[in-house]
């Protein structure tokens, strides 16, 4: 720990400048506080900087244990609030009691956070059980959840309009404090959580050998890992009540730490806490540096994420130990049709006739109705470029993902995880705040724009030796990461351009074109078609790197093939369905569990249910809400999310 | 001939030196047995031999440098099996095998009726013509072994490269698949590298026996060379015995 005598006193010297720089114009208040004989500034001092500047020493210990202990207890240096959806959940949590029970909230926001990050925490750790906690896996489930509540809370702020965009403006993880009670509450948490985290030192030490050698030395591994997941958990939730999110600081600390040689568990579990203090009040610090010369409110939170998405991709090349073999197949042995064309032939008949019949019928006031040839005439022009528009994004997506499944022999590989959509929503907010009033033009080109930087980025990634697959969904995961952190500081100045993109975020069909639906269309097959020539790749890759590499597969062009085709499929479908909708992951294994094997026949069949569960949401988006429409995009996700995890969290076999 | 010419090779990873300037010629159309104790570098010499993985120094496999090799050429003339092969989820045996074919006719060629010829008799050779329509996951483990020996068998390659190829067998599957390679090298005029643990198994089904420690060359010799007590001692470390079976051939035991 050579290094830390100089960096910690340092970085502890940095965070007081800057906050010093920020506290210069405000005069101090006498002791105690007392509000009735203090000036303004006093008061704005003593009860607005100062808990300020205690309270991200606190949170940033505390996110540091929290990380700290999830990466002990999973053995995964990549583990933290964040990257295991347990933040996202107590923000779902914290969402849906603020409007559909206002009253849980007297009780205090804490219980209720509490219950949401507990409830993703465990439904991540479930479906990491089945995979013998993979930590890529793990991340990717844990990003995974973290969407799918994310895009709840979306949906749900979107239903219940524009007052709560200030929730909106509190997950972007605002240090800004009114009095002393946030310290109270936090500096309690910190002192329970550190010293239980202390109990917990030396089962931990014993469980880093492993869930058999540790149950071999006569420790009880179950309940040591939930003792410290739900310490974990109630840690960083009770940061999440008190602040919002904060992403990162959990992945940051450890990480510094270790990388400044500390070796085992004990000194990772005492020092991991002061680095987080340090990061965190530095990040805070140079927030405040800005905002006083700006004025305007930009969360910490968004910072911090800033800083995560690029450290997670430096972290990725320093994770060892892939995972084992046969570790991430979802289910046992799927079914295998001998006659494939007989049932793809089938698919793409039922698709014809229910996009026919989707034309003609719809919902009127007070029934439902077949419409007659004038009306169609009438209709067409709106209805067809939304039908195109859907199957041809669903069959886009749906390609995408069958691709990369393939290329990374990880099923839980989608378009959602690759970045791409990450990077296309920036370019859509780039353009939304660049321009005063952009075209709709201007705001797709934006958008493929942005995809493309993402998949530049990841493109940069691949081209690296030696780097599997697996690496490059995280470095994805990392791309989203920032993508999400950018977005909440933007959607954080909370006016009418936020809402726009809050709403273009969830999805949204109806504005599309007649030629901007074929355009896609006309994508889409070609991707099929580009599909169809790699399928020999497609069926060499998923036996991993050394056996493709044994065959004289060239590694690095088919990688580089698949992935512009997927990112483009992504990049073009993104436009009209918002950046998550799932259909990238559920088409390709819907396909798969009906016995779709051959490569060929499992990238056609993925084609055909996407397109058509797409038409079923866009269906569903027009009727449901009827007369009002919901966006699509977020409907495929309310639909996706909950059979995906069904299906990642049952038994193989 | 040889078939690797080996100069002055070396592989690091950060904090250990996994073989350390090795300089070695393998000769051709033998059975070559590479052991050594655990971490001697034997498996990360096979991992060089077959491009898996870089290292410095000079390599030639059949008198060109490796690196001069195109992949697919590269693969036609040699074929790699790794130590766990991985799950081919709903594939059949027969197009595990036929994977095989992708160095001659690659990602858009035709697949002509030499392929199908190759596929058939590969899979005959290897003795899993019965199973051509199962899925590989199904099988046990010493015939999924010989359906990706089949494999490696359809890329007609003349040098195989095997990483451990029985370490997860029992006994009568080991003998099985030692002897299946053995007679293929044998009577096609193959050559094969083998990565084994087992020094008897060694001794028994291989002509030619490369021994590491600790990165570098020990021994280098036929099997009669490698049993005696001496020479087991500097390999691994540990006293040996040599004893001899009632059909003259020697085997090792720790003594």
């Amino acid at each position: 720990m050579t290094a830390t005598r100089t960096i910690l006193p340092l970085a502890a010297a940095a965070a007081c400048l800057l906050w010093l720089l920020a506290a210069r114009q405000l005069p101090l208040p006498g002791w105690p506080l007392d509000p009735e004989g203090m000036s303004l500034g006093q008061i704005r001092m003593g009860f607005g900087l100062m808990p300020r500047g205690v309270i991200a020493l606190l949170a940033g210990a505390a996110l540091g244990l929290s990380g700290a202990i999830l990466q002990v207890v999973l053995r995964n240096p990549v583990a933290d609030p964040t990257t295991l959806g347990i933040s996202s959940g107590a923000q779902l949590a914290l969402v849906m009691a603020t409007i559909f029970a206002p009253d849980l909230l007297a009780g205090g926001r804490w219980p209720i956070a509490m219950t949401g990050g507990l409830a993703a925490a465990g439904l991540v750790l479930t479906i990491g059980a089945r995979r013998a906690f993979a930590p890529v896996t793990m991340v990717i489930a844990g990003m995974l959840v973290g969407l799918t509540a994310s895009a709840v809370a979306t949906a749900v702020t979107l239903a219940q309009g524009q007052y709560l965009l200030s929730l909106v403006i509190w997950n972007g993880g605002s240090l800004v404090q009114q009095d002393w009670s946030g310290v109270r509450n936090l500096s309690a948490v910190l002192a329970l959580g550190g010293a239980a985290a202390g109990a917990l030192a030396r089962p931990l030490r014993v469980l880093s050998l492993g869930a058999e050698g540790a149950a071999g030395l006569g420790l009880n591994v179950a309940l040591v890992r939930l003792a410290a997941v739900v310490l974990a958990v109630a840690v960083a939730a009770s940061v999440s009540a008190e602040l919002g999110l904060i992403a990162f600081v959990g992945l940051a600390a450890p990480a510094l730490t270790r990388s400044m040689g500390a070796r085992g568990i004990g000194p990772l579990l005492l020092w991991s806490p002061l680095v987080g203090a340090l990061v965190l009040s530095i990040c805070d610090g140079l927030v405040l540096a800005v905002e006083g010369s700006g004025g305007e409110m930009f969360p910490t939170g968004a910072l911090t994420g800033l800083v995560g998405g690029p450290l997670l991709i430096w972290l990725l090349p320093r994770l060892r130990g892939s995972t084992p073999p046969g570790t991430e197949t979802a289910e046992g042995t799927a079914p295998r049709l001998s006659c494939p064309g007989r049932l793809l032939a089938v698919v793409g008949l039922g698709l014809i006739t229910a996009a026919a019949l989707l034309l003609w019928i719809g919902r009127v006031p007070g029934g439902w109705a077949v419409l007659d040839p004038g009306s169609m005439a009438a209709f067409l022009p709106m209805r067809l470029p939304r039908l195109v528009a859907a199957a041809a994004s669903g069959a886009a997506l749906a390609l995408a993902g069958a691709m990369l499944q393939r290329l990374t022999a990880n099923p839980l590989a989608s378009p959602e995880v690759l970045g791409v959509s990450g990077g296309a929503s920036l370019g859509f907010a780039a353009v939304t705040f660049a321009v005063a009033a952009p075209s709709g033009l201007m705001l797709t080109s934006g958008t493929m724009a942005g995809g493309a930087l993402a998949l530049a980025l990841l493109l940069a990634f691949t081209a690296r030796r030696d780097m599997p697959a697996e690496r490059v969904l995280l470095a994805g995961i990392a791309v989203s990461a920032f993508a999400s952190a950018v977005l909440s500081a933007t959607m954080a100045v909370g006016d009418a351009r936020s809402w726009a993109i809050l709403t273009w975020l969830s999805g949204a069909t109806s504005t599309v074109s007649l030629a901007g639906a074929l355009s896609l269309a006309a994508l889409a097959v070609a991707i099929w078609l580009g599909g169809l020539a790699t399928s020999r790749w497609l069926s060499v890759l998923p036996l991993g790197p050394s056996v493709s590499g044994g065959l004289g597969v060239n590694l690095r062009l088919a990688r580089l093939v698949l992935i512009i085709m997927a990112g483009t499929a992504t990049g073009a479908a993104t436009v009209i369905t918002g950046p998550l909708s799932f259909v990238g992951l559920m088409a390709p294994h819907l396909s798969r569990r009906v016995g779709l094997v051959r490569p060929a026949d499992h990238l056609t069949g993925s084609a055909l249910i996407g397109a058509g569960l797409m038409l079923v949401a866009d269906f569903g988006a027009r009727m449901a809400g009827f007369p009002y429409e919901l966006p699509l995009g977020l409907f495929a996700t309310l639909i996706g999310a909950p059979w995906l995890i069904w299906l990642m969290t049952r038994r193989p076999g | 001939m040889t078939l690797f010419q080996i100069r002055n090779l070396s592989v690091e990873v950060p904090g250990r030196r996994l073989l350390d300037d090795l300089t070695l010629d393998l000769p051709a159309g033998r059975v070559i047995a590479l052991i050594g104790h655990n971490g001697s570098g034997k498996s990360t010499l096979l991992k060089v031999l077959a491009r898996q993985m870089p290292a410095h120094g000079h390599v030639a496999f059949e008198g060109r440098p490796l690196s001069h090799w195109r992949a697919r050429d590269h693969a036609r003339r040699l074929a790699f099996l790794p130590q766990t092969t991985p799950p081919a989820e709903g594939m059949l045996v027969r197009e595990l095998v036929t994977l095989g074919r992708y160095p001659w006719h690659g990602a858009l060629g035709r697949f002509g009726p030499a392929d199908h010829a190759a596929v058939a008799a590969a899979m005959e050779e290897c003795g899993v013509t019965r199973f051509a329509d199962r899925l590989v996951d199904t099988l046990s483990g010493g015939e999924r072994q010989r359906v990706w020996l089949a494999m490696m068998v359809a890329q007609q390659a003349g040098t195989l490269l095997l990483d451990e190829p029985i370490s997860a067998l029992d006994i009568s599957h080991q003998v099985e698949v030692m002897d299946l390679v053995r007679r293929m090298c044998h009577a096609q005029g193959r050559s094969a590298v083998i990565v084994l643990h087992e020094v008897n198994m060694a001794a028994r089904f291989c002509d030619h026996v490369v021994a590491l420690k600790a990165g570098r060359l020990v021994l280098q010799g036929s099997p009669a060379d490698l049993m005696r007590p001496a020479a087991l001692q500097a390999i691994y470390g540990l006293p040996m015995q040599v004893l001899t079976r009632d059909d003259g051939l020697p085997v090792a035991i720790p003594a």
